[in-house]
Parts: C-alpha cells; sequence; structure tokens
C-alpha cells in the first residue's frame, strides 16, 4: 500500500469533515479546493495522469476560481454556524451521516472482491498501459474514435451552459 | 487490493458529507459545494472501480462528468447572483415566494 495515498486519503477526510461544520463559505470552499487537490494526487498515484491534470484544470482551478469569485460578489457578512443554536439537528444530521456512511462502507466492503472478480478483467493493465504509450495516450485513442459522438454532445451541451449562464447573469426581472 | 477498499470508503465518506452538507446547511451557495463533493466522490469510486477492472472506459466517463459538473456550477453560480439579487440573500429560509 502506498503511503502517500493514505495520507491523502486522512486529509481528505478531515478536510471534509471541516467542510461541513466550517462557519464560513471561503473556509469551505478552501477546504472543497483541498478535497480536490488531494483527489487529484490520488488519480496520479493510481497511475491516472490525464484525469488528475484535468481535475486540476478544470476542477480546482476553473470551478473553484468561480465558486471564490460568487462568494466575493455575494458579500456574506452575517456568517454564524447552523448548529450553534440547533442541537437537534446537529444529532439528527449525524445520526442520518452515520446511517448513509455505514451502508455504503458496508456495501462497498462487501461487494468490492465480488464485483472485481465477476467484471470480465480489462486488457489495460498498467504494464499493458505503459506499453501503448501511456495513460494519456491510451485514453485520446479511445475518446476520439469509441466515444467521439460524446465528445461533441458534451461540447455542445458546454456551449448551451456558458450561453445559459450568460443570460441568467444578464436578465434582470421585473 | 487494500488500496482500492481504501478509496471506494473515502469515497462514500465524502459523499456522505456531501449528503449531510445539503441536507442541513442554510446557504445556498454551500448547497452547491455539496453538490460538487458528491460529483468528485462519485468520481474517485468510478475511478478506482475502472483501475481495478483493467478498463479504460471509467476514466472516460469521469472526463465527462467533469465536463457537466463545469457546466452545472457554471449555471448554478448564475442562479445563485439572481437569488441575491431579488431577495437579498442567499439563505434557503429566504426564497420562500412558493411556499403556501
Amino acid at each position: 500500500m502506498h503511503i502517500a495515498l493514505v495520507i491523502a486519503v486522512i486529509i481528505s477526510a478531515i478536510l471534509a469533515v471541516m467542510m461541513l461544520f466550517a462557519k464560513n463559505p471561503i473556509t469551505s470552499a478552501i477546504c472543497l479546493l483541498g478535497i480536490l487537490l488531494m483527489s487529484a494526487g490520488m488519480y496520479a498515484l493510481m497511475g491516472e495522469h490525464l484525469v488528475a491534470t484535468i481535475q486540476l484544470v478544470v476542477y480546482a482551478g476553473a470551478i473553484m476560481v468561480l465558486f471564490v469569485f460568487s462568494i466575493m460578489l455575494l458579500n456574506l457578512s452575517n456568517a454564524e454556524s447552523e448548529f450553534k443554536n440547533n442541537p437537534k439537528m446537529f444529532y439528527a444530521g449525524m445520526t442520518l451521516g452515520a446511517t448513509i456512511f455505514s451502508l455504503l462502507a458496508y456495501a462497498v466492503c462487501t461487494h468490492f472482491s465480488k464485483h472485481t472478480s465477476s467484471l470480465t478483467s480489462g486488457v489495460f493493465t498498467n504494464a499493458k498501459v505503459e506499453e501503448l504509450g501511456g495513460n494519456a495516450k491510451v485514453l485520446a485513442h479511445s475518446l476520439f474514435s469509441q466515444f467521439y459522438i460524446s465528445f461533441e454532445v458534451i461540447s455542445l451541451a458546454l456551449l448551451v451552459a456558458v450561453v445559459g449562464a450568460v443570460v441568467l447573469a444578464k436578465r434582470k426581472f421585473d | 487490493m487494500t488500496q482500492e477498499i481504501l478509496v471506494q470508503v473515502l469515497a462514500a465518506f465524502l459523499f456522505t458529507v456531501g449528503i449531510l452538507i445539503v441536507l442541513l446547511r442554510r446557504d445556498t451557495i454551500m448547497i452547491l459545494m455539496g453538490i460538487e463533493l458528491m460529483l468528485n466522490a462519485a468520481n474517485l469510486s468510478i475511478v478506482a472501480f475502472s483501475k481495478a477492472a483493467g478498463m479504460v472506459e471509467g476514466q472516460i466517463q469521469v472526463f465527462f462528468i467533469i465536463t457537466i459538473a463545469a457546466a452545472e456550477s457554471a449555471i448554478g453560480l448564475s442562479i445563485l447572483v439572481n437569488l441575491y439579487r431579488n431577495f437579498g440573500s442567499i439563505k434557503t429560509q429566504k426564497a420562500n415566494t412558493l411556499k403556501g
């Protein structure tokens, strides 16, 4: 087991809990940025270099800049903890969270070996990917041959989203 | 194998925290961040499974999910700016026009 991966897992879990309990949205945004950076590190440790790069550029770069800019525009001043004067909600939330997490973790742990062994084991092992010229080359080949229609449709969806965001931000409601 | 289980458990934990943020926090910007956290947890799980199974399809799907997440956050944040413009606050209690 890679020791850096364990450290990244622990730091992500701590940052997630800090994000849940942070009073100020900017603190939560910074914690989310840390989680995304740790995820990029985990992708890189698992050998998925293209996904790690995209995670860094798109998620940790573009999306988080958008979030921080919105927090700056909204001028959130009177931030206070939602759990301070509402302990009932705190305990209900923790119970719910513990239930959901234990169910998810139980499902993953009991079915992981079964699922991975019942899957037809793919051809892209580490040695094969290395032989074909690296992770980015393999992914790009698959993206522009097998999935090229999806790729074009996604680019169209992104264009529609950009136009929609501009329209929504410019509109004056009467 | 233990490494992949660890990543899967972390993905489950991050997803749970995302659900709790969406359900418990009253700021709409926190709700959007919770959605991003849940998407990230799903990405982590998909990539770990794809790695364990020796396939690249999972990574392609994650590529598409990240693109959709970027579009979603752009739309969501512009809705948020409109919400602030109309109600003077981004708390969920303030946007109660449709409440009966």
